[in-house]
Formats: C-alpha cells, structure tokens, sequence
C-alpha cells in the first residue's frame, strides 16, 4: 500500500506509545494500583466502568504532554 | 497441482473470559514443569542479523506414489481439488476463521524479520524433537501436521525418520519452510481433514497448531486413522494458563475503562480434557506433560507485537474489530501493576502441552486380566517386616 492512510498514520502513533508510556511510569503505576486494589478477590468492591477515572485522566495528561514534548 | 479438500469451518467458538486468576491445580501433574525465562539473546529482539535462506517445496506434483497414500474418497489420480462448501452461515464482512488464519500466517511467514518471532516455536519444536529421539525406534514415515514454517524437522535426523510429509494450512509457509536434512513434500491440507489414507504414518508430529483447530476431538480423531496399528503421535500445544497475564490485564481494563470486556485471547484446552480428548479419539499408553515458558518483555505493546508477528493474532468470529487506545494504555498500566517483574519487563507465560500417544497393536502392553493376580497387596507390608506383625490379607 502506497502513501499514507489512516491505519499506517495510527501504526506510526502506536509505535511510540511504549517510550510514551515509560515517561509516565508513576501515574500508571497509581492507576495500576487503583484498579487492582478494586479488583482484588476478596475486596467486596466490583469494578466499574469509571471507577478510576481520576487517576486514569492524569495518566492520559501526563501522556498527551510526553507526546507533545517528544514531537520532531 | 493437487490441494487437498478444504472445508470452511462455521462459526462455532463461543469465547467466555474466565476469572482472573489462574488456577492453580493446572500445573500439578507435570514432573517436568519448570519456569524458564528465554534470555534476550534468544530473543534476539535486538539487532539480530536477518539472513534467512528461502527454501521451497522440492516438487508439488505428485507421482504415483504419493498419491496412493492419499485417502480414496478425495479421487487420488487426477483432479484432487473440489469446490468448497458454501457455508450455510456466513457474516458478509467477515472472512471465515480458517480463511483468516491462514493469511495471518502467511502474512507472518512473509515477513522480512520473521526470524525475531520464532524463538516459541523453534524451543518447542527442538523439545517435540527430543521426544521424538527418546521413542527408540526409526520412523520410514512421518507427517508433521500444522507445521508452519516446519520448525520440527530441522531437529531430526535422517536415520530417524527417513521420509517427512509438511502440512499446513498457509501456502506462504510452506513455500518459505526452513532447510532440513530430511527428504519432505508439502501438502496443503486443514487439518481437520487429512488427505491421507489409513495406516500410511509411522508418526505423527504436531507443533503449536492444534489451538486454532475448531474441531479438536475430530483433528485428532483424523490422526489417528492415518497413523499405522503401534504409529505414535507427538504433539505439542499451548493450553491451560497460557497468557493469562495479558487476559487479565485485558479484561481488567476493557471492563474499567469501557464498562464490559470482549474476549481477545483463545480459551485453552485444560490438561484433564487433554488426556481424555486423546482417550477418546483412540490412543494408547498417553503420556501427557506440562512445560511452563515465561518470556520477559519490555511490556504489553511488544508482547502484542510479537503475538502478531509469531501469526497469532485474533482470529475467531466474534472478534472485537479494534481496540481503543486507552483501554491498551490502561492495560499496559495494569500489566505492568500487576505483573511486573523487578527490572521493569513484564512475564508472558506459555504453557506448553506436550502428549505423545500411541495407535492400538496387539504387541503393546495390556492391562491384567481381573482376578488373574497371584500375590496380594497385604504381602506388601510384611517385605521387610518380622513375621509375627501379620497384617489381614487383603482380596
């Protein structure tokens, strides 16, 4: 396939996205954290949809700003 | 060019998602189970120097002889190739499982790195490989059922197994198959339907490819008939807990971030269904054994990379078509919570299967004939004991 589309264009994102991710290792670490102390067996709580929201948008921020950062 | 029948599977997977944890009675039958972690250099995710040699079929024609190995019903001489069946149910999108699959694979074996994917299927197939020397016995005749890019063969020798048969679904990885000493014709062939006739194979191998099966009682079913009377059957498969860390992990996050979850990795066969599926389809004397691979990786992005690369991406029906990019960062995040390992990497287990299993022969063992026993187990205790400890005997 010649040229660019959506899919080679969305690839070339992905392709970043594990040294994006390494750049954010402490607000993934607390989502991580939330999400598995949710879902522990044993914990009585049920995971939801949203239910860490909260550390989940810090995540994606500190994300989307090493993305911006690391742009040529 | 003869081609085996090819028949397109209907939509019978239903996937549910188990719980998360893994279980862990799975694991407790294996003498030979070990954790082993593939080095990078095994790897060799980095920098490794690609210099595959394109090996092909030597002939895909067929003589006389090898066609009168060929089963009667497909009309062995001349025109082996039917149309295939409509399919009664058929999604007019989707293409069928079978059809999906094997493009996976052909698209994975066409690829110009695809030496950094093998490493799963080179360990596994050099280990089928020792079990195949550990039978004391030359095979005139083997088949390797699902042999991908034939990653058995280079392990044997000639003076084992004098005569190879390749069959796979992927014509692209039969065409780039690795070089091996053994004299081989390709056959493409599903493996749910052997072309071949009873009794022609003194061994049967299979490698990493029974998981996509549908049917797996009927696949193995099939094997058995082509196998000779005492033919043995050496397989290998991923099963039980194989990537249960990225189904979790999946799960966890779909369901947080997107309210329910879609099944995106296989379920496996158990290894207690294992043994009696082989029961069932007729073997003899099973020896079924568990390995546990654990291979490291940075984290879940290479670990699905690599997943896709090895041809072993999601193929089933009802397969979610996209995955949005926050439930894949939430899961990386949670891989990485959940599973990480000290120095950052994240384990990705593969539970091999391995079962060897024999055709019925007279001049295999038997079990005992009832009440034809002449010493009792009460005489067990009195081996080393003094005669005045008498135990009562036991029928």
């Amino acid at each position: 396939m010649s040229g660019t589309n959506a899919w080679t264009r969305s690839r070339e994102r992905m392709r970043r996205f594990p040294e994006l991710l390494a750049a954010c290792a402490g607000e993934a670490a607390e989502y991580g954290k939330c999400v598995c102390a949710t879902a522990a067996a044993g914990s009585g709580k049920e995971l939801r949809k949203d239910l860490c929201a909260k550390e989940f948008e810090a995540l994606k921020a500190c994300f989307r700003s090493a993305a911006k950062k690391t742009v040529t | 060019m003869h081609r085996a029948r090819w028949l397109p599977v209907p939509a019978a997977i239903t996937l549910t998602s188990p719980l998360f944890a893994p279980t862990a009675s799975g694991r407790s039958q294996s003498e030979r189970a070990a954790r082993r972690t593939l080095s990078e250099e095994a790897l060799g995710r980095r920098g490794r120097a690609v210099n595959v040699a394109l090996g092909g079929c030597a002939r895909w024609a067929a003589g006389p002889r090898w066609s009168s190995l060929l089963r009667a019903g497909t009309g062995a001489g001349a025109a082996l190739w039917r149309p295939p069946l409509l399919p009664l149910l058929l999604s007019v999108s989707a293409a069928s499982p079978a059809a999906m699959k094997r493009r996976q694979k052909g698209w994975a074996a066409a690829l110009r790195d695809r030496q950094q994917f093998e490493y799963l299927r080179d360990e596994v197939g050099s280990r089928v490989a020792d079990r195949v020397y550990d039978v004391s016995r030359t095979f005139p005749l083997a088949l390797d059922v699902g042999c991908g890019r034939s990653h058995i063969a280079e392990h044997l020798n000639k003076d084992f197994v004098e005569r190879l048969f390749l069959t796979d679904i992927s014509e692209d990885s039969l065409k780039l198959k690795k070089e091996s000493e053994i004299p081989t014709r390709c056959v493409l062939a599903d493996e749910e339907f052997l072309p071949f006739r009873e009794n022609t194979f003194d061994l049967v191998m299979s490698s990493l490819s029974l998981h996509w099966i549908n049917d797996l009682p009927g696949a193995l079913r099939q094997i058995h008939y082509v196998l000779k009377p005492d033919g043995v059957f050496i397989g290998a498969m991923v099963g039980g807990e194989t990537l249960y860390e990225l189904r979790c992990s999946l799960q966890l996050a779909e369901l947080e971030r997107e309210g329910g979850f879609a099944p995106h990795v296989s379920p496996y066969t158990a290894i207690t269904d294992l043994g009696n599926l082989l029961g069932q389809a007729g073997f003899n004397m099973l020896t079924v054994d568990v390995d546990d691979i654990q291979v490291h990786y940075p984290g879940i992005f290479e670990l699905m990379s690599d997943l896709q690369g090895m041809g072993e991406s999601n193929c089933a029906w009802n397969r979610k078509s996209m995955l949005h990019r926050d439930t894949m960062l939430a899961a990386a995040a949670i891989y990485k919570e959940m599973y990480g390992a000290k120095d950052g990497s994240v384990p990705a287990t593969f539970e091999i299967f391995y079962m060897i299993g024999w055709k019925p022969h007279e001049s295999q063992a038997k079990p005992a004939r009832r009440g034809s026993a002449n010493v009792s187990f009460g005489d067990l205790s009195k081996l080393n004991e003094s005669p005045n400890t008498g135990d009562p005997k036991m029928g």
